[in-house]
Parts: C-alpha cells; sequence; structure tokens
C-alpha cells in the first residue's frame, strides 16, 4: 500500500516536474497532470479506513500524523473525481487559455497536494498546514483569468485568512489548555469541558474556516468575484471541489466535535450553536439564491448558487441528526459533481465563444448538444429534480427539517430548490437556447477531449440518482463512525420515519412516461422542420434575430421587487475604502517626503523624548 | 376545386377537424365589430367548438375582414404560410371579393383569392352576425365533404399565386423595415 | 403485472375524466355568460383534432422539451393515488411527486424556449416566477399536514383522517392550498404565463397541431395530479368513485372562481403569494406545532 505521506510529495515534486514539462510542451504536461491525479484517486480508492502516519513533530506533545477517516476518504475521493476529470478536460483547454501554462499546471498539483493532506489530517495543526498550501496554490491560480482577476485572488485569500486565522486561534487555545491537538482527543476533552462558553468559542472559530472556504453568509462575497475572474476551467475546481473543503472543516466542527452532546438542545434537539450556524446557512441560501436570479454574467450566477447550495450543506449538517447530516454529505457529493459539470459547460462555451455574458450569447445548443446536454443534466441535479442524483439530498434534507418541525428553515430551503429552478434556467434559456447569434454561425462543438470529461460526470449524476448505493455507503460508514444513527436504505429504496421511496421505481416510471409521450408523437403525423428565424412576429418582418432573442433581464419584473436590498458587498466595500484612506492618512503623515514634514516629526519625538526625560 | 380522394383517416380526422375550428382574425379592415356578437352570449360561436387563437401557428381558420392594403397583404400571406396544413381561408365582407367601395383605391387589392386561396367568401357591406355562423356552417359542411381544399390548392398551384404576389407587391429587392 | 395494470388504470382515468371535465368546465363558463358552450367532449375533439394536423418543428429540442413534459408528468401522475386505486403502495412520498412534476415543467420550458419565440420565454419566466410564488405557501401547508400525521405518504396522509377532515381539522392549511392549486392549475386570476392578449399565449405560442395536442394532454394530466394531490391530502378518505366526485366538485369550484376574475400582472401573483397565503400558512404551521388542531 502506497503511503499518503509518500503520495503528498509525489505532487509537491510532481508539481516541479509538471512545471518543467508545460514548459516544453503544454499538452504533455497537461497529460501528466492528469496521469498524476488520475493515480491519486486509484491510490485513494483502495486506502484501508484507519490506516495512520507519522509526519512530524512542531509543538512539543503533538505528533502530526495522517489518518484515513471515512469522511476524509469521502472527501477526498469526491475532490479527486473532480480533479482529475478537470485536468483531463484541460488538456484540450490548455492549449488556448491560462496565460501562464506552466505555472498554472505546478499549482494545481499544489493545491492537489494540500487538499489530500486537508482530508487525511488526524489534527487540527496538520489540517492547517495543508489547508494554508491548498489555499496558496488555488491563490495563484485565480489571476491567471480576467483582467479584474489580481484583484478577486487578493479578495479570496483575505477571506480565506479571516477563516483560517481564527481557526488557527481557536488551535492554539485548545493547544494551550489542554496540550493536545487530535480531533479524538480535542472532542474527548471538550465533552469534559465546564465552560460552555469555551466549547461555543472552539466549535464556532473553528466552523469559521469552513464557513469563509464554502461561502457561507457573511464571508459569501469572495465567490462572485473570483468565479468571475478565476481561468474558466479551474472554477470548476474552485466550486466543485475547494468549496467542499469548508464543507469538511463544517462537518468536522460540528460532528467529530459532537455538537449534539456537548451544548444542551435549544429546539428538538438542535443546539443553539447549530441553531445559529443554520440560519447562516438560511441566509446564505437567501442571499444566494436571489443575487443568482440577478446576474448577467454565467459564472457568477452559479458562484451565487454555490452560496446557495453551501447553505444546503451547512443546514443538511447543522440539523444532526441520521437523515439531515447523511443529506448534507450527500449534498456535498451533487454539488461537487453538479457544479464540475456547470463549470465546464461553460468553459467549453467561453473556450468557443470568448464570452461569459448570458446576453451575448444564443441558440448555442444547434452548435454545442454535447456541452448542452452536460450542462442540462448539471442544472437538473443542482436543482434538485428527479431522477439525477441531486434529488436524493435534497429529499433528505427536507425530511429532516420536517421531522424536527423547523418550519421555518424549510421554507427558506424550498424558496431555495424553486428559486434554483429559475436562475439555472436562466443561462439555459439565454445561452443554449432561443436565437443564435450571427457571429456565433461559425463556432463548433467542442473537441472529444474536452467532451469525455464531462460526459462522464453527466453518466456519474444520472447512475448515482438511479442507483445511489455506492454514496449511500460512505455516508453509513462515516455516519457509523461518529456515532449518528445511520441511515436506512436497501437497494435503491431509501427510507425515513416519514416514509420512503425508490429510485428505480422512478426512473423506470419516467422512461415508461417517455416511451409513451414518444408513441404518441411517432404515430401522429410528422412536423415540417422550418428555420429558427421562422417565428410568429404578429405579421412582423424582422430582420435583425439577434435581437429577437430573449436574455437580457430575464427575470426583470421579479428582480423589480428586491432591487433595493441591503448588499454586504457594499458593506465591506465601504470597509475597504475607510481602511484605505485611514492608510493614506498614515501614509501622508509618515512616508510622505517634504521637509517640513521631516521637521516636524523630528520636534515631535523631541518633545516626547524631553516629556518622558530619557 | 377539385376533390381530392381521401383515406379513411383523413375522413375521421376531417370530422374531427370540422367540430373544432380555431380562428385566427385578422381584422386590420373595418369588420372585426362584427365578431364580438358572434363570439358572446348572442350567438355563441363556441357551440360549434369554434374559438379565437392567439397565433398562426394553433389556427385553422383565417378570417380576413375588410379591405387589405398592399401593405397588409404581405402580412397575410406571411402569416397565412405559417399556419399548419389544413388551413382554411373565409374572406369577410364585399372588399375581400371585388375591392367593395375601394374598388377603384391605388392602396387596396380588389381579389383577395389572387394571393391566397379563398374557401369561403361572405358577401355584404357588413355582414351580419346571422350571415356568419350560416359562413361558418357551410365551412364546416365543406370540410366534412372534403371540399374545403384550398391548402392543397395553394400547394398545387404555388406559383400561379406567388406570381400573382409578385404582379402586386413587387419584387423586394432592399430588405429593411420600409421596403417589406 | 399488478402495477402495470394499476398504472394503466390511472392513466386512463387521467385521460378520460381530465378531458371530460375540462370540457365540462368550458360549459358551465359558458353557462356563467350566458351562452350555450361547448358540448361535453369538446375537448376530446380538440385534442385529436390537433393531433391530426401537420404542424411545423423548430428542431430537436423542441420535440424533446414536448416529450419529456408529457413523459414527466405520466410520470408523476402514476404515482398519485386515486382515492384507493394507488399504483406503487408506499412509494407516493409527496416530495417525489411535487418534484417529478417540475420534469415536466422544466421539459415544456426548455422546449417552448427551444423554438425561439421571445413570447414563449417570456411566458416561461412568467410561469416560473408564478410558481416561486405558490409553491412556498403549499408546500409549507403541506408540510404542516406531513408534521401532524408523521408520514409523507400520500395515501397514508388520506388514511390517517378517519376522524375527519384535514381540511376541517386544519382550515387555514386547507384554504392555503386550495389559492395555490389556483396558481398551479394556471386558473384566473393566475394565468399571467399564458395571457394570449399579452404575449401570445405566452409558452405555447409557437406550438403547432401535433405538438399542441401532446401539451393539451399534458395540462389534462398536471390538472389531474394538482387537485389528486388536494384532495388525497385535504378530503378525507375515498375510494376511487367519491375520489373522482370530490376532484369533481373541487374542479368546479375552482372554475367558478376563477370564471369571474380578472388577471393578476405577474409580480403581484408573487407579492400576493407571499403576503397572505404564506403568512396564513406560518399561522398553520405555528397551530400544528403548538398542537392546535380540531
Amino acid at each position: 500500500m502506497i503511503p499518503i505521506s509518500y503520495l503528498v510529495l509525489v505532487f509537491l515534486f510532481g508539481s516541479v516536474v509538471s512545471y518543467l514539462i508545460t514548459k516544453a510542451n503544454r499538452i504533455v504536461g497537461a497529460i501528466f497532470n492528469f496521469l498524476l491525479t488520475f493515480y491519486a484517486l486509484f491510490v485513494l480508492w483502495n486506502l484501508e479506513i484507519g490506516h495512520t502516519e507519522k509526519l512530524f513533530s512542531i509543538l512539543e506533545g503533538v505528533e502530526n500524523t495522517f489518518k484515513v477517516s471515512s469522511l476524509g476518504k469521502y472527501f477526498s475521493i469526491i475532490s479527486l473525481i473532480v480533479i482529475s476529470l478537470v485536468s483531463f478536460f484541460i488538456i484540450e483547454w490548455i492549449r488556448k487559455k491560462p496565460s501562464r501554462p506552466a505555472a498554472f499546471n505546478a499549482f494545481v498539483l499544489i493545491m492537489s497536494a494540500g487538499i489530500i493532506g486537508v482530508f487525511f489530517s488526524n489534527d487540527l495543526l496538520t489540517l492547517y498546514i495543508f489547508w494554508e498550501i491548498a489555499v496558496l496554490g488555488s491563490f495563484l491560480i485565480v489571476p491567471m483569468g480576467k483582467e479584474d482577476s489580481k484583484k478577486a485572488a487578493v479578495i479570496y485569500v483575505v477571506t480565506s485568512a479571516i477563516g483560517s486565522y481564527m481557526y488557527l486561534f481557536a488551535t492554539f487555545s485548545i493547544y494551550n489548555k489542554y496540550g493536545i491537538l487530535e480531533f479524538d482527543q480535542v472532542s474527548r476533552f471538550l465533552l469534559n469541558e465546564p465552560s460552555n462558553l469555551f466549547k461555543w468559542f472552539i466549535i464556532l472559530f473553528i466552523a469559521s474556516a469552513g464557513i469563509a472556504k464554502s461561502g457561507i453568509f457573511p464571508l459569501h462575497t469572495w465567490l462572485r468575484i473570483t468565479h468571475g475572474n478565476a481561468p474558466d476551467a479551474f472554477s470548476a475546481i474552485l466550486s466543485g471541489q475547494l468549496v467542499k473543503m469548508g464543507s469538511y472543516v463544517l462537518a468536522i466542527s460540528l460532528s467529530v466535535f459532537p455538537s449534539t452532546k456537548l451544548l444542551a438542545s435549544f429546539y428538538s434537539g438542535v443546539p443553539l450553536l447549530n441553531y445559529i450556524l443554520i440560519w447562516l446557512g438560511n441566509i446564505s441560501i437567501i442571499i444566494g439564491t436571489f443575487m443568482a436570479i440577478r446576474q448577467n454574467d454565467m459564472k457568477q450566477l452559479i458562484a451565487y448558487s454555490s452560496v446557495a447550495n453551501g447553505g444546503y450543506i451547512l443546514v443538511g449538517l447543522g440539523v444532526m441528526n441520521s437523515i439531515g447530516y447523511a443529506g448534507g454529505l450527500f449534498h456535498v457529493f451533487n454539488h461537487a459533481i453538479a457544479a464540475a459539470m456547470i463549470f465546464l459547460s461553460f468553459a467549453a462555451v467561453v473556450y468557443r465563444t470568448g464570452t461569459t455574458k448570458i446576453d451575448e450569447m444564443g441558440g448555442l445548443i444547434w452548435k454545442m448538444p454535447w456541452t448542452f446536454v452536460t450542462y442540462l443534466v448539471g442544472i437538473i441535479s443542482l436543482a434538485g429534480i428527479p431522477p439525477t442524483s441531486g434529488f436524493i439530498s435534497k429529499w433528505m434534507i427536507f425530511n429532516a427539517l420536517l421531522t424536527k418541525g423547523m418550519f421555518v428553515t424549510l421554507t427558506i430551503t424550498f424558496i431555495g430548490s424553486v428559486g434554483s429552478f429559475l436562475y439555472v434556467f436562466r443561462p439555459l434559456a439565454g445561452v443554449f437556447l432561443g436565437q443564435l447569434k450571427k457571429k456565433h454561425y461559425e463556432v463548433k462543438e467542442v473537441s472529444p477531449v474536452m467532451l469525455i470529461p464531462m460526459l462522464v460526470l453527466t453518466l456519474l449524476t444520472l447512475f448515482i440518482g438511479v442507483y445511489p448505493k455506492p454514496v449511500l455507503d460512505f455516508i453509513v460508514s462515516i455516519e457509523n463512525s461518529l456515532g449518528i444513527k445511520p441511515i436506512e436504505y436497501s437497494g435503491t429504496i431509501i427510507k425515513t420515519s416519514l416514509g420512503q421511496w425508490d429510485t428505480l421505481t422512478v426512473f423506470t416510471m419516467f422512461a415508461v412516461g417517455f416511451i409513451i409521450a414518444l408513441v404518441l408523437y411517432i404515430i401522429f403525423p410528422r412536423g415540417k422542420k422550418v428555420e429558427l428565424t421562422d417565428q410568429y412576429t404578429g405579421g412582423e418582418y424582422l430582420f435583425n434575430y439577434d435581437l429577437y432573442h430573449y436574455a437580457t433581464g430575464f427575470y426583470r419584473f421579479l428582480e423589480r421587487l428586491y432591487d433595493k436590498h441591503p448588499s454586504f458587498e457594499k458593506l465591506y466595500g465601504m470597509l475597504v475604502s475607510f481602511f484605505k484612506s485611514m492608510g493614506e492618512i498614515i501614509n501622508e503623515l509618515f512616508y510622505k517626503v517634504s521637509p517640513s514634514g521631516y521637521v516636524f516629526w523630528i520636534s515631535i519625538v523631541i518633545l516626547i523624548l524631553f516629556w518622558v526625560r530619557w | 376545386m377539385a376533390n381530392h380522394e381521401r383515406n379513411i383517416w383523413e375522413k375521421i380526422a376531417d370530422q374531427l377537424r370540422s367540430k373544432s375550428l380555431w380562428m385566427l382574425h385578422y381584422c386590420t379592415g373595418c369588420g372585426a365589430i362584427e365578431l364580438p356578437p358572434s363570439m358572446t352570449s348572442r350567438f355563441d360561436m363556441e357551440r360549434f367548438g369554434m374559438g379565437p387563437m392567439a397565433t398562426p401557428r394553433q389556427a385553422d381558420i383565417l378570417f380576413i375582414t375588410g379591405y387589405l392594403s398592399a401593405k397588409t397583404l404581405r402580412r397575410v400571406i406571411y402569416t397565412y404560410e405559417q399556419m399548419p396544413e389544413p388551413k382554411y381561408v373565409i374572406g369577410f365582407g364585399s372588399c375581400t371579393l371585388n375591392g367593395g367601395i375601394y374598388y377603384d383605391s391605388y392602396a387596396t387589392i380588389n381579389r383577395l383569392d389572387y394571393y391566397i386561396p379563398v374557401d369561403l367568401y361572405i358577401a355584404g357591406c357588413m355582414p351580419r352576425p346571422e350571415a356568419l355562423l350560416e359562413a361558418f356552417n357551410e365551412l364546416m359542411k365543406m370540410i366534412r365533404k372534403g371540399e374545403a381544399n384550398g391548402w392543397r390548392d395553394y400547394k398545387e398551384n404555388y406559383d400561379w399565386y406567388k406570381s400573382n404576389q409578385i404582379r402586386s407587391l413587387g419584387e423586394v429587392l432592399v430588405h429593411d423595415e420600409f421596403h417589406e | 403485472m399488478m402495477t402495470i395494470i394499476r398504472v394503466a388504470a390511472v392513466l386512463l382515468t387521467g385521460f378520460f375524466v381530465g378531458l371530460t371535465l375540462e370540457g365540462v368546465s368550458r360549459k358551465i363558463i359558458a353557462r356563467i355568460q350566458r351562452r350555450y358552450g361547448p358540448p361535453w367532449y369538446q375537448n376530446f375533439i380538440d385534442v385529436f383534432k390537433a393531433l391530426s394536423k401537420n404542424g411545423i418543428t423548430h428542431g430537436w429540442i423542441f420535440d424533446f422539451g414536448i416529450l419529456m413534459a408529457l413523459g414527466g408528468v405520466i410520470a408523476t401522475l402514476a404515482f398519485v393515488p386515486l382515492g384507493d386505486l394507488v399504483a406503487f403502495p408506499g412509494l407516493d412520498n409527496l416530495f417525489i411527486i411535487v418534484y417529478l412534476f417540475a420534469v415536466g415543467a422544466l421539459g415544456m420550458a426548455m422546449g417552448m424556449v427551444g423554438s425561439g419565440n421571445p413570447n414563449s420565454s417570456i411566458g416561461v419566466a412568467r410561469a416560473l416566477t408564478q410558481m416561486l410564488g405558490y409553491e412556498i405557501p403549499y408546500m409549507i401547508s403541506v408540510s404542516a399536514v406531513m408534521y401532524y400525521y408523521k408520514t409523507a405518504s400520500v395515501s397514508e396522509l388520506m388514511l390517517s383522517q378517519q376522524d375527519s377532515w384535514t381540511l376541517l381539522k386544519m382550515p387555514l392549511g386547507g384554504i392555503v392550498a386550495f389559492i395555490s392549486l389556483l396558481g398551479m392549475l394556471g386558473k384566473k386570476p393566475f394565468d399571467t404565463p399564458i395571457a394570449p392578449a399579452e404575449i401570445a399565449s405566452g409558452p405555447m405560442v409557437e406550438l403547432s397541431a401535433k405538438y399542441m395536442g401532446l401539451l393539451m394532454l399534458m395540462h389534462t394530466f398536471s390538472i389531474f395530479v394538482e387537485i389528486g394531490l388536494f384532495v388525497d391530502i385535504f378530503l378525507g378518505i375515498s375510494n376511487y368513485w367519491t375520489f373522482l366526485i370530490k376532484f369533481t366538485v373541487i374542479w368546479i369550484l375552482a372554475t367558478l372562481i376563477s370564471s369571474v376574475l380578472p388577471r393578476f400582472r405577474i409580480e403581484q401573483v408573487v407579492k400576493f403569494y407571499w403576503k397572505v397565503p404564506l403568512g396564513l400558512a406560518f399561522l398553520q404551521a405555528l397551530f400544528v406545532l403548538l398542537g392546535w388542531v380540531f
């Protein structure tokens, strides 16, 4: 068996190798990346749970170790599926796109090394170290996108730093108090801790790293800016994978340190702390959904949907009963795959058309049908419609909230769910359907190298939607290892206290319905195929069908209702400009090269010296 | 218009079509006012299964009231060609028959069926709703017997219709909103 | 084997009863307007006439959207219990029915926007927005019922009403669900998405012949799903025949209400649903949590 530390080292050295290869030939470098990540996926798949490795020891009395837990294995396999498939996509994409392909490939590997380390860390400090490696790798990739991407990278790393420093603070507080950092020991000590305040502080501060990373309110603003500007294929990793690192930390802070046992119940078995986190999730769902409806940039739209889905995961995890926790974990899988599919299809569209604005495109389905299919299945899964896998997790979360009687949260999850129909439909209608623009008449479908990873993800979503056992097996083993009652299922039938449903029956019935419709369709006279420009126009002649495409302000009538919403982005912008002007004042006072200022400061210093009689 | 040999399915379909006629009315002329009474409680068109439709895609009857200027004739032809087959045209009022009081106008056409095949005319200026309903019943009978074959006629004699259309309207060389 | 027969029975009921009742509702509206009205079988003629014509298509997504719409709704209908006629006993989870229903809606939206006509895009955008309006209060009021009976299976929800109807136990929830039902059915005052005079019948603008016929079938089945759920959840235990009677009553009631009302604008729809019915639904949920159920 190959140790994980060896794998991490291979990735770190591989990044140098990849850099050099990519310098020589971009495509070979990208193939190298793909092979390495795919190999890592293979290794991780075969890891045994409970396998432990010693790494090093920085702090006294704390051994930094890797340990394979079910939770880590689940997350790492999802991550590596996404990363390896995106790497496959990059083989073709790298020919045209990032401004520095060699550095891009190298940083992807560094980031992957960090990610693997995060998911297998057995203590808080190791997790932090690898976390920062992953953030570093991804932080350096973001500026390779659009013009504004340098600013985006700064916002990304600052937001991430807020979370990770709070996390680090909690880590050292634990070390000061108990002298240990391993997860099991920390949770054992916390169970005996008399001070409620300390428990709150620890869990909240550790969770804040996850909150920052998975784009939960109030640290959600970076997602839009970063996604809007990051390289297109990298957005798939960013949303499909890096955000899930945040979910992992949230899962740890809520379940490895068992919050339901640590704290007293507040409302039907959920502690107040979890309840607060659930509310943060709720606010994220609301903000994500309603802001996504407004966006005209398709990547920013899905970035806001990532905020909303991060909220779903947090709500599911926060409920902390068997079905809710399972729903949260399942949603991690679903959103990772769906976001990767959607961002890859966008990357393909941008690769061919060179724009991300929804109203600058239209009718691309006639040119890029397979990209469209990927996007379609992706949004069906994202919106949680059967028979894709996305519905299973949403169903679980609904069930969990309903059994707990949390009606307000339930309302908000329904809003998020129905709202997601609205916003995912907007790129569908604006980019893929409708009238084809004249300037896109020559656009072609992307090459098979790009299509293969997209279609693999599509099949995976459909397969898990019909046969969810592989994921459910993982979830059961995670819940067993964390001492939560595992979710019940047999074959394709998933059970809760509220009833059950059978994924296979639903899929079969859908197929039957489709076949009935198809039979009716075939036996009646065939329709005549007409051009897309042959439209009912009220008898009017049109000359520019580019304008006959309804994509600008698609939901304007709805947006008008909340045009004057309060914006946290603006608030942060105000804070930034406040600090900027403070900095300018200081700059003005201290660093200005002018004789009068110089004399002023010297006289002040002399006065102070006299005053303290030094 | 020659009778067309129908097979059994077409006969059944024609029975159905005669009982469910959806209508698109093209009322840029003056006859539109006769439609409300024939739709509402006095004469109630819906008891024959007839009703107004918003788009030509769903319509069976193109109902043209009054005169057609050269500019609106283009729209009528365009709309007619957008309708799915089988489709029927009713010309309402004298203006569609022979130009009516506008027979010597420079801007209107005199005979509609030079340009699109008209299955049934309703003469008069204005025809009353009774005449309208009578015409609809007549059209239903024609459809049931398989005599309302204007749409086949249009397909078979497309060149003739096209040449008439071009003669009256002229070839369009410049494609913009002022010339079509 | 029994399952196949039961599914066929459900679908055929949906087809015959649904189309008949649509004809009946046209007759009722005619009588309200002092007209004679079409015969009750008018909608059968309309559907088959539409199917028999030679239509036009705008490419494969247009066709596929219609098939997905009809297929999705047929699949949904198969899960709805018609009184004691339950095609998939134990699997008729309410969430499944509601979300499987969205497959049909998405298919229709996709096919219609695929036609490339802006009127249909506007109609679809309105329909989705309206969905955001009515779905939330509906789901909350139904969730309160599910929380009370501790089950999400529709047939079990029906069988739990032995002592009295849910409508009487939770009147507010019933009213909310009924108002939402009007929105779901697209009845006036909530027929904004298909406003024929504004946007040329909205999503259906490019639908001709066969496509129109299939969509009319889909519409019939959707009506059956929507009202069927309401009858099962709120109107007590019923067998197949009493189910149909209750169904007819609800359908006629909805027709009567809609035939005398004008149309809302789309933002008025959302505002209305999120004010009155959502407030009432929360009140009902609060009552259920407090145990104030008659």
